[in-house]
C-alpha cells in the first residue's frame, strides 16, 4: 500500500522523488494522448517511437511520456522533443522512425515536419515561437499537453495538491472563498457568474449536508474544452473541486460527465483512485478533519442535462428536466440540500488562484472579465484545437494569428460563440475583445467557450436551421414555448431553406424567439432563439434573398440550386447546360442557352469576373473549369461573322409602354426580355453609342467595341427601340416619360466617381479613373500624361493603367495601400498590368499631390503597414509615420471607386429601392443596376438587375412575371468518365507583350474549338441529381 | 409583505405564488396545466407575468410572491406572449372539438376563449399520436397538451408511476414506458389521470355504446344500479351546487331512460357487511382459538386497489376479503334470485352499474366476476358517463321528480350510503359486527366512528369489545385494531407493514381513490375548492336520513337469505359472492 499523504512534507517528498527519477533522462518526448491525437491514431505513433528507440538503443536515455491536449489537434498526431521543445506535427510512423534517427540520434531538426505557422508563413520548430502558443496564457490547461495525465506524482511535482495543501493547513473557509472574490474568477460555463459570491451563498447556506457538483456536460456542438481538461488533467479538477468542498464545508461532490466522452471517465476514475490511495481524497484529509470523496455520474448525453438544476434531476434519478428557480441550488439543490455547482474550466482555475493568489490571477485578463479562457477553435479555421487567452483579446487575432486564419485560402464570415446558446459574430467585430461583457453586448455570449468559424462558402439561414435542430432534438419536452417554439422555429428555417419560404416569416421567427426568451422555463429554451436573431440580425439580406428571390447566395441550400457556379451566377446562367452543349459541339445552340438568362453571352465571355469559376467544385480535384473562356468561345464562334442566331419570338402585342433610361447592360437587358412579353420597350441613352460602361468604361483591348456592337444589334432586333443623345431631364421631362408610359426603368450607371479627397486634387492634371476612360472611350480626348501615377487596385485601376501606356504614357505606377493579394481586380489583369511594365506600388497610399503652375507635378505618398481588423474583415493599412515619399509625375488618376468601404455602400444619397422587385417609392418607376444602393460594379450583376426588373414590371402591367427566354434547349447527357483524370484547365491563345504595347488589338485570343470542347468536358456535372 | 400586482398596492401574506395572492384579491390569472393542490408544474406558461427587474416573464403558478414585487398579470407584453403560446399549443392539437367529449367542458378550448385567440397562424407537423384503448381508460394522445398532471396524479398521488413523459422534446409523450398499452402495465386503472386532465386526452372507455344498444333490444331485460357515491356527485354535471344530493331525480332519470329494473348498489353494500363482517369474525374466531387466520383482513370493494395489491404485494393476497365488490354480488344476486323471481335466463339479463370509478370496467371483464360463465356485470358507466346519456336523452334533469328505486333489490340502510366515503365501510362493517357480538348498538354519537372519519391518507383506531353475547364469549375484553386509507399511495404504507409483518391491525379498509370513490376516477371533474368534503357531507347527510342505518336491519337482505341465501359466508353466498385474486406482473400478466 501506498503511503499516505499526510502533510505538505509528504507532498514535497513525492515532488522530489519524481523530479529526480526524471533527471535520469537525456532528452524527453512527450506524445499528445488528447482526444483528437487518439483520433488520428497516436497509440500507433507510440508504438512506433518505442520499437525505434529501441532499435537505437535510447530506451533508457529518452523518456516517452504521453500527455493531455497539446491544443493543436488539427496538426495532430503530434509530439514535443525536450530539450529544445521541438515541436513535430501530422506525424506518421514513418516520419517517426526519421526523426529517432536524425534529431535523436544526430540532434538535426527536421524543420519539414515541424509545424507550419500560417500566420508568419513558415515552419517554426520551436514550440514557444508558433503564433499559435504565443499569445496564449495556460492556466487552466497549465498541465494539458505538459506531463503525463496519469501520474498523481507528475501532478504533485507540478505543485499538484499544493494548494488544497494550503488551504486546509493555513486558510479559513472564509479566506478561501474571499481569495476568489478578490480574484475576480467568473463561471466559465458560460453566464459568467462570479464564483466568490457562489461559493459564499454555499457557506452560508445552513445545512448539515452540502454538495459539491461539477459540471462536465459539455454539449456545444464543436466545444470540447471540458473534455481536454478532464483528459489532460484529472487531478487539477479534482483538486479544485476540493477546495470547493472546503470553502463550502461540503464532503461530498459529484462529476456529471456525459457517456460520450469515455476517454474522460476513465481518465478521471483512476485519477479518483490515485487521489484516495494516497488518502488525498477520503476521511481527515492532510490532518485537518476535512472529509472529502468524489463520486462520477455518467449522464446519458442529453444537452439539457448541462442546465444545472436538470444536471441535479439527472443525478438524483429522474428524468433530465429543469426546476423552478429559486429556489437556487445553493438554497436547496441535490437531494434538497445546498449544492455548488461550477463547470469543469471553472474549477481548472481554482487551484493556482489559492496557491499564487488573487492579484496573480488579476493580472491576466480585463478588470470585468479576470483571468483567461479556454475557447475550442473548430470550424473553416486552419488551427483547430484547444487554446486559452487571456480575456480581453481581440476576436481578430485568436482567428487570425492564433487560429492561422481561415482554411482554404476562403473569407471569413462568421464565428459563432456559445453553442446554441450564443450568436454570430462577423467581419465588423473582429476587434471586438473578447470577454463577456462586449460579447453580450453584441447579442452573442461567451458561453462556454466553443467558437465556430464559418467561410464564405457558409450559408447563414441554414446555419440557425442547423442550431435550431439541434436545439429541438435536445429540449427536454417540459414546457410549452421549448417544446413546440423550437419544432416550429425549425420548421419555418427549413421551409426558408428548402425554397418554401413565405413573406411574413422573419418576422414570425422574430415573434416566436421573442416569446421563448420571454417565457421558457430554462436556460436553454431561453436562449434557443440566439443563433437565429444573431444571424436575422447581421444577415438579414440572407434571409430575404432565401425567402424572395429563392436563392442561397453561399450556395448551400440544396433545394435552391442546381449547381454552384449556376448557383453564384448573378443572372442564373445554366452553366453545366452550355458546357454540355459545347462538349457536344452544339456551340450555336451554347450560345441560345446563355442567351435565355443573359443577352450579352460574347460581352461577359471578355468582362465578366465570373464568380461561377470561384464555386468550380472542379477546383477539388485539380483547377476550376474555364467557364469563363469557354463562353467567350462560344461567343467568337456564334457570331464569327454577325449576329446570326436566331431571334427569339416575341409574344404578341400587350399594348403596354415602358420607358428605360440608360442603354447600359442594365438597362439593354431589362429592355430585351421586355420586348419578347410583347412590351413596347424605348431606350433613352444620352450618348450618342448604346452599351454604356461597357462601351467606354471598357478598353478595346478587353472588349473590341464592334463585339458589342452584335449583342446590341440582336436587342435592338428584339423590338427595342433605343433613343440616342437623348437626356432625360434637359430633352425629354421625366414627369413626361412617366405620363406616356405605363412604367419607367431607370438604370442610369454610376456616372460620377469618387476623388481622393487629399490636397491638391483641384491641380491640372489630376482626373478620375472612369472620366479618363469616359473621354478615350468617347473618343474625346486621347491625350495623357509622361508619368502618370495611377492611384488604386481594381480593375478601373489596371484598365487605366493599361490604357494609358497603350496611348503613350512612359512611365506609369500604380499605387494601392493595401496588399498585393487584397487588390479588388483580378489576378490575370495585375499580372498582365505588370507584365506589360506597369509598376506596381502596394502598401502605398497618396497624402497630396503636388503642383506647379497649376499643374500637377508630383505625389506625396506615405507608405503603409498592416494593422488590425477592419470592418469588412481584411486587415486594415495604416501610415507608418515619416516613410513620406515623393513620386514625380505630370498625371494622377484616382481609380479609387471600385475599392469603396462596405461603409461607404450605405443608402446615402441613392434612390430608395426594394432590392428584390426593383420597385422604388415613386409609383410605376423602377430602378437597378450600377445606380441602387447595393450597385455591384459587374456586368453580370447589372445583367440580372434589369433581367429581374424586366419580370416585376411585366408583374405590374399585369403579366404573370415569368420571362419569355424563347424555346427550350434539350440539353445533351455528357456521358461520365468513371474515373477523373486530374488535368489543368487548357490554355487561351493570347497576344504576347510586345505586340500590344502601342494598339489597342484585343489582348485575350480565346480557345482554339477543340480545345474549348475539350475544356467543357472538365466539368464534374454537379448538376446532375 | 407589500406588493404591488397591476397597480395596486397589496399587503399580503409570506409563502404564497404570486397566482395566489393575485386570486385572493379577485384577480383572474389565466392558466392551463396548474392544478390547485394536485399539480404545480410550471409547463404551460401560459400563467406567465411580468415582474418588474426580472428580465424574462414568470410561471405565476410557481414562483413565489416576494416582498416588493412589481408585478404586472395584464401588460402588452403578457398578453402577447400568452397569445403566441396558445398558438403554438393548438398547433399541434387535434383540433376536433366537435367531436370531443369534452366539448364545452375542456379547459384548453375555455382558455381560447378567454384569451381571445382564434385561429393558430403556427402550423406544422403534428407530434405523432396513438390512440390507446384499454377496458378502463382510454388515452388519446392527439388531444393531449403534456400537462402533466396525469403525471403527477400517477406518480406523486397514487404512487402507481404506470405513466410519465416519455421521448423528449416534440417528441414527447405521455405513456408508459416503451409506449406499452396501458393495460399491459401496472396500471390501477383508478381513472385519476382522468379526473385531472383538462382535455379529452384522457377519458374512461365507452361504455354507453353497448349500454344504448341493450336498451334498444327487446329480448334483454336491462337491470340498473348506482354506487353510492354517484347520488352525491352527479347534480355537478347539470349544475347544481356540490355537495347536492339527487338519489330521487337520478332514480327517476333511470326510470326515463327505459330501464327495467333500477336496483341500488347500496343494497349490495349491505349485503357485503354482513358477507365480510361474517368473514371477519370467522378469522378472529380462528385466531383467538389459535388456529391459522390471516389477520388483518383487508376490504375489497375498490377494483383499482385490488389490481393494485396483484401488481405491488402479490404474496399478501390472503389478506384480502374474499368478498366480491358490491356491485358484482349484485349482478351476480340478479342474475340468479332475481332473474328467478322475474322467470328470466341469465343470458337474458342485461346488468348495468353506473359506478364513480374507471377500474369497475376493468373490473367486470375479469374472469373471477362472474357465475356459471356469465358476468356478473354487463356494463359500467361512470357518473360522468350517465350524465352524458341523460343529457343525449334530452331528459330535463333539474324537472325530474323525486323517484324511487325499485323493489326488492333498490332497498338499503344508511350503512351502504357511507361506503362512497374512506371509513365509511368500515364504519357500516363496525355498525353490524359490534351490535352482532355485543347485542348492543354500536358505542358512538351518531353511529359514526369519529377516529376514522375525515379525508385523512391513513387513519386508525382501536375498539375494545366487552359485553359480549355468550356465543362472542371469546371475543371479550379483544381490542380489535383497525386502519382506514384511501388513494394507492396510502394502502402501500399499510401494506409494506403486512409485508413485513409489523402490521398491528385485524381489520383494515382501503379504498384505491384518495378520499374514496367521493373523488372516484368516474366522478364530475370538480373546480370546487373543498369538494371532496361537500361530497362526503352529502353521503353522511344521506344516511343520517335514513330510516334503517345498519346493514342487518334491511328487511329486503333478510329476505334474501331467507329465501335463498340461506347462511352468511354459505356454500350459496361462496359460490355467488365470493371470489379470489391472482398474482399479475409488470406487463398485467397472470403469474398465477
Amino acid at each position: 500500500m501506498d503511503k499516505l499523504v499526510k502533510n505538505i512534507a509528504c507532498l514535497d517528498e513525492i515532488k522530489a522523488s519524481y523530479i529526480k527519477s526524471q533527471k535520469g533522462w537525456e532528452k524527453e518526448i512527450l506524445v499528445c494522448g488528447g482526444a483528437g491525437c487518439v483520433s488520428s491514431n497516436c497509440a500507433e505513433i507510440r508504438e512506433a517511437l518505442t520499437d525505434s528507440l529501441e532499435k537505437h538503443n535510447l530506451s533508457d536515455s529518452v523518456h516517452v511520456m504521453v500527455t493531455g491536449c497539446m491544443g493543436t489537434c488539427a496538426a495532430g498526431p503530434v509530439i514535443l522533443v525536450n530539450p529544445g521543445e521541438i515541436f513535430y506535427t501530422e506525424l506518421t510512423p514513418g516520419k517517426i522512425e526519421e526523426i529517432v534517427e536524425k534529431h535523436l540520434v544526430n540532434d538535426q531538426i527536421i524543420e519539414a515536419y515541424t509545424f507550419y505557422d500560417t500566420a508568419k508563413g513558415k515552419r517554426i520548430p520551436r514550440l514557444s515561437q508558433i503564433s499559435f502558443f504565443e499569445d496564449q496564457v495556460r492556466i487552466a490547461l497549465r498541465n494539458c499537453g505538459q506531463m503525463e495525465y496519469s501520474s498523481i506524482e507528475a501532478y504533485i511535482a507540478r505543485d499538484g495538491y499544493y494548494a488544497i495543501a494550503k488551504a486546509l493547513t493555513s486558510m479559513s473557509q472564509s479566506d478561501v472563498v474571499e481569495t476568489m472574490k478578490d480574484s475576480g474568477l467568473r463561471g466559465r460555463g458560460g453566464a459568467g457568474f462570479p464564483l466568490g459570491v457562489k461559493w459564499q451563498a454555499g457557506l452560508n447556506a445552513k445545512s448539515e449536508q452540502k454538495y459539491m457538483v461539477c459540471n462536465a456536460d459539455e454539449g456545444d456542438p464543436g466545444a470540447f474544452m471540458d473534455r481536454s481538461l478532464l483528459e489532460g488533467d484529472p487531478h487539477g479538477i479534482i483538486e479544485g473541486m476540493m477546495l470547493g468542498g472546503y470553502a463550502i464545508g461540503a464532503n461530498k461532490g459529484y462529476v456529471y460527465v456525459r457517456a460520450e466522452y469515455p476517454i474522460a471517465i476513465e481518465r478521471l476514475s483512476k485519477a479518483i483512485d490515485q487521489a484516495r490511495k494516497l488518502g488525498i481524497l477520503g476521511e481527515n484529509i492532510f490532518e485537518s478533519g476535512f472529509s472529502f470523496d468524489l463520486e462520477i455520474r455518467i449522464g446519458a448525453g442529453a444537452f439539457v442535462c448541462g442546465e444545472e438544476t436538470s444536471l441535479l434531476s439527472s443525478i438524483e434519478g429522474h428524468r433530465g428536466e429543469p426546476r423552478q428557480k429559486p429556489p437556487f441550488p445553493f438554497e436547496s439543490g441535490l437531494f434538497e440540500k445546498p449544492t455548488i455547482i461550477n463547470n469543469v474550466e471553472t474549477l481548472a482555475n481554482v487551484a493556482p488562484i489559492v496557491l499564487h493568489g488573487a492579484d496573480w490571477y488579476r493580472q491576466f485578463g480585463t478588470e470585468k472579465s479576470a483571468g483567461t479562457k479556454v475557447f475550442a477553435l473548430a470550424g473553416d479555421i486552419v488551427n483547430t484545437g484547444i487554446i486559452e487567452v487571456p480575456m480581453g483579446i481581440p476576436l481578430g487575432d485568436i482567428i487570425y494569428k492564433i487560429g492561422g486564419g481561415i482554411s482554404g485560402g476562403k473569407k471569413f464570415k462568421a464565428i459563432q460563440s456559445g453553442g446554441p446558446s450564443g450568436g454570430c459574430l462577423t467581419k465588423a467585430h473582429l476587434n471586438t475583445p473578447v470577454d463577456y461583457e462586449s460579447l453580450a453586448a453584441l447579442g452573442a455570449i461567451m458561453g462556454s467557450g466553443g467558437l465556430v468559424v464559418m467561410n464564405e462558402d457558409t450559408c447563414m439561414v441554414d446555419t440557425a436551421r442547423y442550431f435550431m435542430d439541434f436545439i429541438r432534438d435536445e429540449s427536454c419536452g417540459k414546457c410549452l414555448p421549448c417544446r413546440v417554439g423550437t419544432k416550429r422555429m425549425l420548421e419555418i428555417l427549413e421551409r426558408i431553406t428548402e425554397g418554401s419560404g413565405q413573406v411574413g416569416d422573419i418576422e414570425r421567427l422574430e415573434e416566436l424567439a421573442e416569446t421563448l426568451k420571454q417565457t421558457a422555463m430554462c436556460g436553454l429554451g431561453q436562449t434557443a432563439p440566439n443563433p437565429v436573431l444573431s444571424t436575422i440580425k447581421y444577415f438579414r439580406d440572407e434571409y430575404e434573398t432565401h425567402i424572395y428571390d429563392k436563392h442561397c447566395v453561399a450556395g448551400v441550400c440544396a433545394e435552391l440550386q442546381t449547381s454552384p457556379c449556376r448557383n453564384a451566377c448573378p443572372a442564373n446562367v445554366y452553366v453545366p447546360g452550355y458546357l454540355s452543349l459545347v462538349a457536344a459541339g452544339r456551340i450555336n445552340e451554347a450560345y441560345q442557352l446563355i442567351r435565355q438568362e443573359n443577352p450579352f453571352p460574347a460581352v461577359c465571355g471578355r468582362v465578366c469576373t465570373h464568380p461561377c469559376e470561384s464555386h468550380c467544385r472542379r477546383s477539388q480535384v485539380d483547377e476550376a473549369v474555364a467557364i469563363c473562356d469557354i463562353k467567350r468561345f462560344i461567343g467568337d464562334y456564334a457570331l464569327r461573322d454577325k449576329y446570326n442566331i436566331p431571334l427569339v419570338e416575341s409574344r404578341p402585342s400587350t399594348g403596354k409602354r415602358v420607358a428605360i433610361i440608360g442603354a447600359g447592360p442594365s438597362g439593354l437587358s431589362c429592355a430585351y426580355y421586355l420586348a419578347h412579353l410583347g412590351h413596347e420597350v424605348n431606350v433613352y441613352e444620352s450618348e450618342k453609342v448604346a452599351g454604356g460602361v461597357l462601351y467606354w468604361g471598357i478598353p478595346e483591348f478587353r472588349l473590341p467595341k464592334k463585339e458589342l456592337a452584335k449583342e446590341v444589334f440582336a436587342i435592338e432586333a428584339s423590338g427595342v427601340n433605343i433613343h440616342l443623345g437623348v437626356r432625360i431631364g434637359d430633352t425629354i421631362k421625366f414627369e413626361d416619360l412617366q405620363k406616356d408610359n405605363d412604367a419607367v426603368y431607370v438604370a442610369v450607371g454610376t456616372q460620377k466617381s469618387r476623388l481622393m479627397e487629399i490636397p491638391g486634387e483641384e491641380l491640372d492634371g489630376v482626373e478620375s479613373g472612369l472620366a479618363f476612360l469616359r473621354r478615350v472611350g468617347l473618343d474625346v480626348d486621347r491625350s495623357v500624361p509622361e508619368k502618370l501615377v495611377v492611384v488604386g487596385g481594381g480593375s478601373t485601376a489596371m484598365d487605366v493603367a493599361r490604357t494609358a501606356l497603350r496611348l503613350g504614357s512612359k512611365k506609369i505606377t500604380v499605387i494601392y495601400r493595401r496588399t498585393e493579394n487584397q487588390m479588388p481586380a483580378s489576378r490575370e489583369e495585375v499580372e498582365d498590368a505588370m507584365a506589360e511594365g506597369i509598376e506596381i506600388m502596394t502598401l502605398v497610399s497618396a497624402l497630396k499631390v503636388l503642383g506647379k503652375e497649376g499643374h500637377v507635378c508630383a505625389i506625396e505618398c506615405t507608405r503603409r503597414e498592416l494593422t488590425d481588423f477592419g470592418r469588412d474583415g481584411r486587415k486594415k493599412s495604416e501610415a507608418i509615420s515619416g516613410s513620406q515619399f515623393v513620386i514625380e509625375c505630370d498625371g494622377v488618376i484616382a481609380a479609387i471607386n471600385q475599392d469603396v468601404d462596405t461603409e461607404f455602400s450605405a443608402n446615402a444619397g441613392k434612390p430608395v429601392i426594394d432590392k428584390f422587385t426593383a420597385k422604388t417609392s415613386n409609383e410605376g418607376v423602377f430602378a437597378g443596376g450600377d445606380a441602387s444602393p447595393w450597385g455591384t460594379n459587374i456586368v453580370i450583376g447589372a445583367i440580372a438587375d434589369g433581367k429581374r426588373a424586366a419580370s416585376s414590371i411585366d408583374k405590374y402591367l399585369g403579366g404573370s412575371g415569368e420571362l419569355n427566354k424563347g424555346e427550350e434547349i434539350e440539353i445533351p447527357v455528357i456521358e461520365d468518365v468513371e474515373v477523373t483524370e486530374a488535368h489543368d484547365r487548357f490554355k487561351t491563345r493570347r497576344l504576347k507583350v510586345e505586340q500590344c504595347q502601342d494598339n489597342f488589338d484585343e489582348v485575350e485570343l480565346g480557345f482554339h474549338k477543340l480545345d474549348a470542347m475539350a475544356e467543357s468536358l472538365r466539368c464534374l456535372h454537379c448538376d446532375r441529381r | 409583505m407589500n406588493i404591488t400586482i397591476n397597480g395596486k398596492s397589496l399587503n399580503v401574506e409570506d409563502g404564497l405564488t404570486i397566482m395566489e395572492v393575485a386570486s385572493r384579491h379577485n384577480i383572474k390569472i389565466p392558466s392551463l396545466c396548474h392544478l390547485k393542490n394536485v399539480h404545480q408544474y410550471g409547463s404551460c406558461r401560459i400563467c406567465v407575468v411580468e415582474v418588474e427587474g426580472m428580465k424574462n416573464l414568470q410561471a405565476s403558478c410557481i414562483v413565489k410572491a416576494r416582498e416588493g414585487m412589481n408585478i404586472k398579470t395584464n401588460s402588452a407584453k403578457v398578453r402577447q406572449s400568452r397569445k403566441v403560446l396558445y398558438e403554438l399549443m393548438l398547433s399541434d392539437h387535434s383540433k376536433d372539438c366537435l367531436s370531443c367529449n369534452r366539448n364545452q367542458s375542456c379547459e384548453l378550448q375555455a382558455l381560447g376563449y378567454t384569451l381571445g385567440v382564434g385561429e393558430s397562424r403556427f402550423s406544422g407537423e403534428r407530434s405523432s399520436c396513438s390512440m390507446d384503448i384499454s377496458p378502463s381508460i382510454t388515452r388519446d394522445t392527439s388531444k393531449c397538451i403534456l400537462c402533466r398532471r396525469c403525471v403527477t396524479a400517477c406518480n406523486d398521488i397514487q404512487e402507481v408511476g404506470a405513466i410519465n413523459a416519455q421521448n423528449r422534446g416534440f417528441e414527447t409523450v405521455i405513456s408508459p414506458s416503451m409506449e406499452l398499452p396501458l393495460n399491459s402495465t401496472a396500471c390501477a386503472m383508478c381513472g385519476q389521470c382522468t379526473v385531472v386532465c383538462p382535455t379529452g386526452a384522457l377519458q374512461e372507455t365507452d361504455g354507453l355504446t353497448p349500454v344504448w344498444k341493450a336498451l334498444a333490444d327487446p329480448t334483454k331485460r336491462t337491470v340498473i344500479q348506482v354506487a353510492p357515491a354517484v347520488r352525491a356527485a352527479l347534480g355537478e354535471e347539470f349544475g347544481m351546487e356540490t355537495g347536492t344530493l339527487v338519489t330521487g331525480k337520478m332514480a327517476s332519470a333511470f326510470h326515463e331512460l327505459g330501464f327495467d329494473d333500477i336496483f341500488d348498489t347500496d343494497f349490495a353494500a349491505d349485503l357485503t357487511i354482513i358477507e365480510e363482517g361474517t368473514e371477519l369474525l370467522g378469522r378472529l374466531d380462528k385466531a383467538l382459538k389459535g388456529g391459522e387466520a390471516v389477520l388483518p383482513m383487508i376490504t375489497s370493494c375498490s377494483p383499482g386497489w385490488i389490481k393494485h395489491i396483484e401488481h405491488a404485494f402479490p404474496g399478501e393476497l390472503d389478506h384480502l376479503s374474499s368478498c366480491k365488490s358490491p356491485h358484482t354480488m349484485m349482478g351476480a344476486v340478479v342474475k340468479s334470485f332475481y332473474a328467478e323471481k322475474v322467470n328470466q335466463k341469465p343470458e337474458d339479463m342485461f346488468v348495468v352499474s353506473v359506478m364513480p370509478c374507471t377500474a369497475k370496467k376493468y373490473e367486470i371483464q375479469r374472469p373471477e366476476m362472474g357465475v356459471d360463465g356469465h358476468p356478473d356485470v354487463d356494463a359500467v358507466l361512470t357518473t360522468r358517463e350517465l350524465a352524458r346519456m341523460i343529457k343525449q336523452a334530452g331528459i330535463d334533469f333539474d324537472s325530474l321528480p323525486e323517484g324511487n328505486f325499485d323493489k326488492p333489490l333498490g332497498l338499503s340502510t344508511g350503512a351502504a350510503d357511507i361506503f362512497g366515503v374512506t371509513g365509511g365501510v368500515m364504519e357500516a362493517a363496525l355498525r353490524t359486527v359490534y351490535e352482532l357480538v355485543t347485542g348492543r348498538e354500536l358505542p358512538f354519537d351518531g353511529l359514526h366512528v369519529t377516529p376514522i372519519m375525515g379525508l385523512d391518507q391513513v387513519k386508525t383506531a382501536t375498539l375494545k369489545i366487552e359485553g359480549t353475547l355468550p356465543e362472542f364469549s371469546h371475543l371479550e375484553g379483544v381490542e380489535v385494531k383497525i386502519a382506514v386509507t384511501s388513494g394507492l399511495a396510502g394502502s402501500d404504507i399499510l401494506m409494506k407493514e403486512i409485508a413485513d409483518g409489523s402490521s398491528p391491525y385485524h381489520f383494515i379498509e382501503v379504498m384505491g381513490c384518495p378520499s374514496g370513490c367521493i373523488n372516484g376516477g368516474g366522478q364530475p371533474r370538480s373546480t370546487c375548492e373543498d369538494y371532496k368534503i361537500k361530497r362526503a357531507a352529502a353521503l353522511y347527510r344521506e344516511d343520517e336520513g335514513k330510516p334503517l342505518r345498519k346493514s342487518h336491519e334491511n328487511p329486503a337482505l333478510q329476505q334474501l337469505y331467507k329465501e335463498f341465501l340461506g347462511e352468511a359466508n354459505g356454500h350459496l353466498a361462496h359460490h355467488l359472492l365470493h371470489t379470489h385474486y391472482v398474482e399479475r406482473g409488470l406487463y398485467n400478466e397472470r403469474v398465477k
